[in-house]
């Protein structure tokens, strides 16, 4: 007995792949799930009741079922009503929405911490609100928000894993065809692991980077 | 310049403000005092619009204020201080001073910079360029906020009790800069606690309780002849 990770070299192409799939999806899923969040806060915060309410009855919605579930409804319950998504489109719009419901609220408070004695000295030099949401209270939420919307990245990055059950051969799938073919589950497991702690890491030190850059003005 | 008729203003159900009367001419000095809670400062902020007028008509300039249009000539055209400086945290003094000439008023970047560096030598900041508000006191902050606030090169200045949030070894600094501005002919409307600067430099001191308008006068007038009780009162409760 022991480990014996020497097994695995045959396997090291497919890990890539699955790596790459699983880069794929996150990535795509963060950028949609950003552009979400940012529409959701603004409609959150918006006068506008009806905008308020669909997005309100979205973050419940979203946050308030499991993943797995709003995947599987994606993938395999929307196609009775006759559309049909593959596995990667599926993954994706799910990954995104639920992503995007989390971030809706992290953009949303953090757009609120900004204080308010800024909003009014924009508006007293005659900005317009956009130019004032640009210029002034856009970077200092930025700053605010990156910290907590690196928490909710890194989650989406291990959600990313469920996207296995869609038949998707990402990164935990892949490892799951090597064991069928080596018996070999704890090396597998632990190097999945592992090269999912080397994705994470990466999107922590660039946020790291980022705030450490932001934090000029303190 | 500023005039109000008959504006009535409420927070939710409380009414702040009654039938407040007012005309601002340019070239004037005005000083608004009262004790806290009189509602001066909402008065202040009805000016350049930062609060709704819920009831009456305010006109600047003759013409009636309604609308996106009036309110953005309005803060185009009035400077405003604020108590707490609100100055922008992530950029530096001089990018506070240069940001609404170059975003609002489409200066050119140089010429934005070179009356920005002109406004802060006034201020006395020639050497806190560079500095984040953060890196600078109180007293400093405040100065840089009425640089800023001069950058768009405003008809008139409003002040909202521009020394209240400083530590009283900074008033001073502050008040030396406002005067050096009145005497400059600078048009102003100032609410502040303190009587000193009114007595030097206003031309008009405003009185207000609960609300209302109760005096409005010369300095003299007010300050030392009032005419109402309520005046009296308040007047040497903050002398004392």
């Amino acid at each position: 007995m022991g480990l014996d990770f020497s097994v695995l070299t045959p396997f090291i192409p497919a890990l890539v792949e699955g790596a790459w799939m699983t880069i794929q999806i996150s990535f795509l899923s963060l950028v949609i799930g950003l552009v979400l969040a940012i529409l959701g806060a603004f409609s959150k915060l918006s006068p506008i009741f009806i905008l308020r309410k669909i997005t309100e009855f979205y973050v419940w919605v979203f946050r308030g079922t499991p993943l797995l579930v709003q995947l599987f409804i994606i993938y395999f319950g929307i196609p009775q009503l006759g559309v049909q998504f593959t596995p990667f489109q599926a993954a994706v719009l799910g990954l995104s929405l639920n992503t995007g419901a989390y971030a809706t609220e992290i953009v949303r408070s953090a757009l609120q911490a900004v204080d308010k004695g800024q909003y009014e000295a924009a508006a007293a030099l005659g900005m317009s609100k956009p130019l004032a949401m640009y210029r002034i209270i856009g970077p200092q939420a930025l700053k605010i928000l990156v910290p907590a919307m690196v928490n909710q990245f890194v989650m989406t990055v291990k959600n990313s894993s469920m996207v296995s059950l869609l038949t998707i051969t990402e990164l935990f799938r892949t490892g799951e065809s090597i064991i069928t073919s080596t018996f070999h589950s704890l090396e597998v497991y632990l190097i999945i692991a592992a090269i999912y702690l080397v994705i994470t890491s990466v999107l922590m030190f660039i946020a790291s980077r980022l705030e450490k850059g932001m934090r000029v003005y303190d | 310049m500023i005039e109000m008729r008959h504006v009535n203003k409420y927070f939710g159900k409380k009414q702040v403000l009654y039938d407040i009367n007012l005309q601002i001419e340019k070239g004037e000095r005005t000083v608004i005092i009262g004790p806290s809670g009189s509602g001066k400062s909402t008065l202040l902020r009805c000016m350049n619009l930062l609060e709704a007028i819920e009831e009456g008509e305010m006109y600047y300039k003759q013409d009636l204020v309604q609308g996106k249009e009036s309110k953005k000539r309005i803060r185009q055209e009035l400077g405003m201080v604020f108590q707490r400086f609100n100055l922008f945290p992530h950029l530096t003094a001089i990018e506070n001073v240069m940001e609404a000439p170059i975003w609002v008023k489409k200066k050119n970047k140089e010429t934005a910079k070179r009356k920005a560096e002109e406004l802060l030598t006034t201020v006395g900041l020639s050497e806190r360029f560079d500095f984040y508000p953060s890196n600078l006191s109180g007293g400093q902050q405040q100065r840089v906020a009425i640089a800023r606030a001069l950058a768009m090169e405003p008809e008139l200045m409003l002040f909202d009790e521009p020394t209240s949030a400083l530590d009283p070894e900074l008033v001073g600094e502050v008040l030396n800069v406002m005067t050096h501005l009145a005497k400059n002919g600078m048009s102003m409307v100032v609410v502040t606690h303190e009587m000193g600067f009114a007595n030097e430099v206003a031309d008009r001191v405003i009185f207000m309780d609960q609300g209302r308008i109760v005096e409005d006068g010369t300095p003299e007038q007010v300050l030392r002849n009032p005419q109402h009780e309520r005046t009296n009162t308040f007047l040497s409760r903050i002398l004392a």
